[in-house]
């Protein structure tokens, strides 16, 4: 099926596979195409069909209050072309850059799943080809016998990566988390497009990092401290990453992140928020390489970073309110340039 | 024109912002800067977004959407923002605020706001406002390009190449946008593509030699201008990494 996109400084063709989504097709031909969620939240991939028509997935996206259905507008991470199509895109768009991470579409089976408390699932896909992806990444999966896509970010990092793993945190009407806490699903074969998402860390930065994760936020996080930990990133730079949760129970990855302070001991630190009770006597005996305090996870990060604000780069992610309340802190209080602020939001 | 009222003083907070709907007119967001007024278009040119519950710093107004920025006293685009906000002039009186006229496509444009009141008057002197209609051709590849654009309203689509070889060369949409601009540039003396009118639409000509003359004449602002026409043309051959 052929598409062009016409963008307001340049036209662009590319071919979408039977039943393919638009965005997916295009990033996968290298084009940028302006997206965020690439799951039907955020609006951003709003187009407009100039000719030929598109099945829309998913009706009732809650991306789809950003668009006028009755202009042709409609979201490319949920319609499908059903013949050659060109459409119109009101924003610049490029080129993916020589070296980009250029997403595709594949399948990988689950190799495996462990449960880190109540309602969060760590879990790993084993990929038939070595992939390449960017510190801070997200994938889109599928599970058997669900439509629709959702995202997760790659805890790991590693070049050639041939497993992926991820954190779920189990959602009353989410279809995929739903899925893996129903059985074991270790074997299960999953649909895969990525990697994409543009809150990325590369060493080359050569900035202070700061992370402010909230809940499962905390999965895009470890990647982005892997892999400058890999690269003995924190002998030259500060780091300090801040992970909100409601009480202690609800913790994991406590003991990876130990372990990463415990390697770079004055460069990194890592401090656990609890919003909803005072911090437990025994959580600095038991885990003496983290700092814990009581509060949101931007108040936290607030208090501790007065003052430290010289050369940060942030990367910001958890749920809209704490990703929103954090920028907040970050550019009000910190002044910190909008360049040097990364984010996602997961709804 | 009457002045028009905009809201009472005590209506925003200082270093504040507030959404005010104009008498008969458009909806703005109004910024207190320290006791000084600044209206702008009420949303976002991204995706439509209240401004008014976006953060302001007496300085710097930021969409909390996707963190496009811009100067509160110009508009003018900062950091990610990929456009100006159309800026409404205001004029305070007592304790109220009222519509003070209406920035024209030269004074929000890209390469021409906030130049010293002479030159702005010197440069608006020599545009001509011209209409056209859907459909109408502006210019085609080979044409001499002796003038430049300001689009003030309307939609214009560039189509590059030949005959039944062509390719789409991207639209403007946006009062202020400027194209045609090697009308300003030596060494480009004619079109490498053309340029439709997709509706009815309304353009500032302006001849590129007089402008550049008028630029002469006041070095700074041409150093100015200069500089944004050479980050306007980056735009166009950047590559996603660039940005």
């Amino acid at each position: 099926m052929r598409i062009q996109v016409n963008a307001r400084n340049r036209g662009y063709e590319f071919d979408a596979a039977p039943g393919e989504r638009v965005l997916y097709a295009g990033l996968r031909a290298g084009i940028d195409l302006p997206y965020e969620c690439a799951t039907g939240t955020c609006g951003t991939c709003k187009a407009k069909a100039v000719s030929g028509r598109v099945r829309d997935g998913w009706p009732q996206a809650p991306g789809r209050k950003f668009v006028k259905p009755e202009a042709g507008e409609f979201l490319m991470c949920q319609c499908v072309a059903e013949g050659p199509l060109t459409l119109e895109v009101s924003k610049f768009v490029y080129a993916m850059e020589p070296g980009a991470c250029v997403p595709c579409a594949t399948s990988a089976l689950v190799s495996r799943a462990r449960r880190l408390t109540g309602d969060v699932i760590a879990f790993s896909l084993a990929l038939e080809e070595p992939r390449d992806f960017d510190a801070g990444q997200f994938v889109v999966l599928a599970a058997p016998g669900l439509t629709g896509f959702r995202a997760y970010s790659m805890c790991n990092f590693e070049p050639r990566a041939r497993q992926l793993e991820f954190v779920v945190k189990r959602k009353p009407d989410g279809g995929f988390s739903e899925w893996l806490f129903g059985a074991d699903r270790k074997g299960e074969r999953i649909e895969l497009f990525g990697p994409i998402g543009k809150a990325t860390f590369d060493p080359g930065l050569g900035r202070n990092l700061l992370c402010i994760a909230g809940g499962s936020g905390i999965a895009g996080m470890m990647s982005i401290v892997a892999r400058a930990a890999r690269e003995r990133y924190f002998d030259r730079h500060q780091g300090w990453l801040f992970f909100g949760i409601r009480a202690l129970p609800d913790a994991f990855f406590l003991e990876e992140l130990s372990a990463f302070r415990r390697e770079f001991s004055d460069r990194l630190q890592m401090t656990v928020a609890l919003s909803d009770e005072d911090v437990p006597a025994s959580a600095r005996c038991d885990w003496p390489a983290l700092s814990f305090s009581r509060g949101l996870v931007h108040e936290v990060a607030k208090r501790a970073m007065a003052g430290k604000y010289q050369n940060v780069r942030a990367y910001v992610a958890g749920p809209p309110p704490a990703v929103d309340a954090a920028i907040r802190v970050l550019l009000l209080e910190a002044k910190l340039t909008t360049d040097n602020i990364r984010y996602d939001k997961f709804s | 024109m009457p002045n028009r009222l905009v809201c009472r003083v005590a209506d925003v907070p200082e270093n504040g912002l507030k959404e005010c709907e104009v008498e008969g007119g458009p909806k703005l967001v109004v910024a207190n800067a320290g006791g000084e007024f600044f209206g702008f278009q009420a949303v976002c040119p991204h995706q439509d977004v209240p401004l008014c519950e976006g953060l302001f710093d007496g300085s710097t107004l930021t969409c909390h959407m996707h963190l496009w920025q811009w100067n509160v006293r110009t508009g003018a685009p900062l950091g990610l923002a990929e456009a100006p906000l159309q800026r409404y002039p205001l004029a305070r009186n007592g304790d109220a605020v009222y519509l003070a006229g209406e920035a024209t496509a030269l004074d929000v444009g890209e390469l021409f706001h906030d130049l010293a009141p002479a030159t702005a008057e010197a440069l608006g002197a020599l545009a001509r406002q011209e209409r056209y209609d859907a459909g109408e051709v502006l210019y085609r590849p080979g044409d001499p390009a002796d003038d430049f654009f300001v689009l003030d309203a309307g939609r214009v689509e560039f189509l590059i190449g030949r005959g039944d070889r062509t390719a789409p060369g991207g639209f403007m949409l946006k009062k202020g946008e400027v194209f045609g601009w090697a009308a300003l540039l030596d060494g480009h003396p004619v079109r490498i593509a053309s340029a439709r009118c997709l509706e009815r639409s309304s353009l500032l000509r302006i001849n590129g030699r007089s402008a550049l003359r008028v630029l002469e004449g006041d070095p700074a602002a041409g150093f100015v201008v200069m500089r944004r026409l050479a980050a306007l043309i980056a735009r166009y051959l950047a590559s996603s990494g660039a940005r």
